[in-house]
């Protein structure tokens, strides 16, 4: 018997990142892959990758987080795979 | 309850869309909806500031966006007990008197159908994840922060 053991590529463990609209352009970029060990970074949250990452404009006032493609709140620990967008104000309709 | 959503890169015409889509119905259900209300919002041909706009850009968060949509629509037809629900979006550049987006929504009564029709308006704006861009006719252009007022 043979068992297979998934091999995890380095953007497996990585966060994704990504930026839209004018908070893309006043960043400069749209997306990143931060690293994020399965035990390294274990509580890191929205929030400190906000911070570390530099962004510009106030977390809470203006800009909404997506983890995984659905709304979350700043402070919600994040698992290494998951994505993050950081939603400047929406505007749709 | 019948959903349908569509997300448009090029333009579509809002009174097509809904002609298709109120056969459809009736061909599923062998019956028009008593109650039908709807929406449809197309560009203008002034930006925010006053000056006479070019186009409107249209950015959107693909996947999370049809996914919320589809939450959104959900819920609001579900709490107003309304039988169908169309939501037709434009994304990219939008020239002024195109349409952007159309919703209508098929029930039994008029109130449920207009009040849905408006609450879910209002959440697919300030709940659904598009961001627009006004471009100007001197070249310049900026990102919009909210909505225009009810």
């Amino acid at each position: 018997m043979v068992s297979v053991v998934p091999m995890a590529g380095p953007c497996a463990a990585a966060i994704r990142i990504l930026l839209f609209a004018g908070l893309r352009e006043q960043a400069g970029w749209a997306e990143q892959q931060w690293p994020a060990g399965p035990n390294g970074d274990a509580g890191l949250t929205p929030r400190q990758l906000w911070l570390n990452l530099q962004l510009p404009g106030d977390l809470d006032q203006q800009v909404r987080v997506a983890i995984n493609r659905q709304f979350a709140h700043a402070d919600t620990p994040l698992q290494p795979g998951d994505e993050l967008a950081f939603l400047p104000p929406i505007s749709g309709g | 309850m019948q959903l349908r959503i569509d997300l448009y890169s090029t333009g579509f015409e809002p009174l097509v869309v809904l002609a298709r889509w109120q056969e459809e119905q009736k061909q599923r259900a062998n019956t028009e909806s008593p109650a039908e209300a709807l929406f449809v919002g197309r560009v203008r041909g002034v930006a925010a500031d006053g000056s006479e706009l070019e186009a409107l850009e249209l950015e959107h968060y693909p996947g999370m966006t049809e996914a919320q949509l589809e939450q959104l629509a959900l819920d609001c037809c579900s709490r107003h007990g309304v039988s169908s629900c169309l939501i037709q979006h434009r994304i990219g550049r939008v020239l002024p008197g195109e349409a952007i987006v159309l919703v209508a929504i098929g029930a039994d009564r008029r109130g449920p159908a207009q009040r849905c029709c408006q609450e879910l308006l209002e959440a697919l704006k300030h709940d659904a994840p598009f961001w627009k861009r006004e471009w100007r006719a001197d070249g310049g252009s900026d990102w919009l922060s909210g909505n225009t007022p009810l």
